[in-house]
């Protein structure tokens, strides 16, 4: 069908625009057949972040192929799971028009899109066409706000970054007695940098948390030299200092604060991803060490991590599951399990299954997959994760740690040896 | 004359009863198929017939689709009513743009640069304004209703940007044969000439880009109430400008028609071409073979694909005429 319609020309087609619709019109009756049920999976696979949708599909697909290796929707007959595949070029247009295909071509539920602007138009979506939707990445918490009925998300909301943030940091002030710590909070000038860093700010202020900030350092991102600012901040004499940073200036700061030996108990990102990106170990070696960081996380110790892991990197040499891909991979899973207890493939059964869930899991951090009225899972977590001999440890919540965080640094930066 | 209008009326006629035989996904592509074509005319009116080269008209689609919605959200203005607003709110925005424009004189690359400018501040403007959900962007509440704008299946989205489409064209159409349209078609073929016999070049390049960014903007309310959200990148960034001009280009620039031809070829080769690779597991060549095509259509059609088809049909168009 789709053939035919290529070949032909434009004038072909606008000349022969009934006859061609009326073929193209015709609904697929797959359904009815095969013990089978598709579900779809909208990533953004080329476009600008094309690595993070590749990434995602791969979890969906892996996730996938793992219950049908376990014989499917055993409810169902062993009822063997489908994954169609949509690209949505990172645009919400694209985003919608793809999950309309998948829809027709008869996706009893999506999963995706790592966007949140992808997601929206995908859950408005779903809701005109009352079909399923479960958000594997998406942080924005404005999209469960809407009141969607067939919309679920497995990824933490953007609120909980904080509230995790402060959980955390409370945490380690009550372990190791300390009853105020004063600190300089910076971020880079860009949008993601000022409302993380903002964001932060204002949730210590709000809940009144013992922690004083000294002072709010603003650089634009791409910045060459960041001497003024760390000189600045060792002014302060802050105890910590909390930076949200990409990649590149998490460089310039690390080196510009061990060129002016500025003394600190700790560095602790309220959540950025400057700081766990190979690269930035890579260069920095012993000078990454002790950096910690606010971000969703896989579960380094648990059993299910372990398992789908290996067999992720067996598949895809060099790849290992990320937060990303993780979270891709448990979004088919809650899929599945929804589908297994509704023993039907009607939206509104899976709908009622799916706000029914409990899903144990120790793939990611966080406990198991619970949603609450607006669809949120409740259960969704940060972990706290510190750069221990220059590899990434999970060191909070003690559940999922690998390791015991270290705070205060035991040596400064410039104390290191390098 | 006769035979156009005849052909133009069973193609109406066709489109109309489409929703009887297709799939909401069909649908779905025609929606855009028409939302480009509509969009692709209202920038077409300035610089297909008046001829200033314009590169920013992201920026009225944003205007028109923020204010809208903000109406709608926050003052519960239906978007029907709201349209309008936005659409006023981007014509006086284009016309100061203009008024720098060409009451300053620049022409060429330095109009093309000014409106890239005035793209760009209002992305950034909007991107910084907490309001209109600076970075993490505006989603709309879907409220399902004739008065919201925001329906259940795409056949009501159907018909109004079948609408849209219509409205454009006999807009037009109307300003072709009008006074206006001649004084827009002589500034762009010689602008010192058409001044020289009297045209007010300031005057109607003024019209001109009032009509173009009022009309774009009304576009822009169509976009947020069917995608439901908004950002300044996917609305007001320059590849979304890009995106509004191809087609007319493809299809013939200057020509009533050519916005249509260029989006009906275009929108759905993208879209066929995507699902057939993505399915396929061969994601991104449909990138290429996009790219392909526009390249051919230069090449071939440098002068679009209307006048080609014109040329084609010139004969039978003669015949008709003499009897």
């Amino acid at each position: 069908m789709k053939k035919k319609m290529n070949r032909r020309t434009f004038l072909k087609y606008s000349a022969a625009v009934g006859a061609t619709t009326a073929i193209a019109g015709v609904p697929t009756l797959l359904r009815a057949q095969a013990p089978e049920i598709k579900i779809a999976s909208i990533q953004p696979v080329t476009g600008v972040i094309s690595d993070i949708g590749i990434s995602m599909r791969r979890g969906n697909q892996m996730a996938v192929d793992d219950i049908n290796a376990r014989g499917g929707i055993k409810s169902m007959g062993g009822a063997k799971l489908r994954l169609l595949l949509g690209d949505s070029e990172a645009k919400e247009d694209v985003a919608r028009s793809e999950a309309e295909r998948v829809i027709k071509d008869g996706a009893v539920t999506l999963v995706g899109p790592f966007l949140s602007g992808n997601a929206m138009a995908i859950a408005t979506l779903c809701e005109q066409r009352g079909v399923p939707f479960v958000m594997d990445v998406a942080a924005a918490d404005e999209i469960t706000k809407k009141g969607f009925k067939y919309t679920f998300r497995v990824f933490p909301t953007t609120s909980k970054f904080a509230d995790s943030m402060l959980f955390y940091m409370d945490k380690i002030m009550k372990e190791k007695n300390i009853s105020k710590i004063r600190g300089v909070v910076t971020n880079t000038g860009d949008l993601f940098g000022r409302v993380q860093g903002a964001t932060f700010i204002k949730a210590l202020k709000d809940k009144k948390f013992p922690i004083e900030v000294l002072g709010h350092v603003e650089y634009p991102l791409g910045i060459q030299d960041l001497s003024a600012e760390i000189s600045k901040i060792k002014a302060l004499k802050p105890d910590v200092l909390f930076p949200v940073a990409r990649p590149g200036d998490a460089k310039l700061m690390i080196r510009e604060l061990y060129k002016q030996r500025v003394e600190l108990q700790g560095i602790i990102s309220p959540g950025s991803p400057g700081w766990y990106e190979p690269e930035f170990i890579r260069d920095m070696k012993a000078l990454a060490d002790f950096v910690m960081d606010n971000v969703p996380w896989y579960n380094p110790v648990g059993k299910m991590y372990k398992e789908v892991n290996s067999a992720f990197s067996k598949k895809f040499p060099g790849k290992y599951i990320d937060t990303n891909s993780g979270y891709a991979y448990l979004g088919v899973l809650v899929i599945a399990d929804a589908l297994e207890r509704a023993k039907s493939t009607k939206p509104d059964d899976i709908v009622a299954a799916l706000k029914k869930t409990y899903l144990k899991q120790d793939l990611m951090v966080g406990l198991a997959v619970a949603f609450d009225e607006r669809g949120d899972n409740i259960n969704a977590d940060t972990a706290m994760i510190q750069i221990i001999g220059q590899s990434i440890k999970v060191v909070l919540p003690d559940k999922a740690a690998e390791a015991k965080y270290i705070y205060p640094m035991p040596k400064q930066i410039w104390d290191r040896g390098v | 004359m006769k035979i156009i209008y005849s052909f133009l009326s069973i193609l109406l006629l066709i489109l109309l009863l489409l929703p009887n035989f297709v799939s909401d996904y069909i649908l779905g592509i025609f929606v855009l198929i028409f939302f480009y074509a509509y969009m692709g005319q209202s920038w077409n009116v300035l610089t297909g017939y008046a001829g200033p080269i314009s590169l920013g008209h992201s920026l009225y689609l944003g205007i028109g689709a923020y204010i809208s919605t903000k109406l709608a959200m926050d003052l519960g203005l239906t978007p029907w009513i709201g349209m309008w607003i936005g659409g006023l709110g981007a014509a006086l925005v284009g016309l100061a743009i203009g008024f720098l424009g060409f009451r300053f004189g620049l022409k060429g690359v330095y109009f093309v640069l000014l409106t890239i400018a005035f793209g760009e501040i209002g992305r950034l403007t909007v991107l910084h304004l907490k309001p209109l959900g600076h970075m993490m962007g505006l989603f709309v509440d879907f409220k399902p209703g004739l008065a919201n704008f925001h329906f259940r299946g795409n056949l009501p989205y159907y018909y109004i940007a079948l609408g849209f489409v219509v409205f454009s064209l006999i807009v037009v159409r109307a300003l072709e044969v009008s006074k206006w349209g001649r004084y827009f078609v002589a500034l762009r073929e010689d602008e010192d000439a058409a001044e020289s016999l009297g045209v007010n070049v300031f005057k109607y390049k003024m019209i001109a880009i009032g009509i173009s960014s009022f009309m774009t903007a009304l576009g822009g309310t169509f976009y947020a109430n069917y995608i439901f959200y908004l950002h300044p990148t996917s609305v007001m960034s320059m590849w979304v400008s890009i995106e509004i001009i191809m087609r007319p280009i493809i299809g013939g620039l200057g020509t009533p028609f050519g916005p249509l031809i260029g989006s009906l070829l275009l929108t759905p080769l993208s879209e066929i071409a995507r699902s057939y690779f993505t399915k396929a597991g061969l994601e991104g060549i449909h990138i290429v073979i996009y790219g392909l095509l526009l390249i051919a259509a230069v090449l071939f059609f440098p002068g679009g694909i209307f006048a080609f088809i014109k040329k084609i049909l010139k004969p039978i168009l003669r015949e008709s005429k003499q009897m």
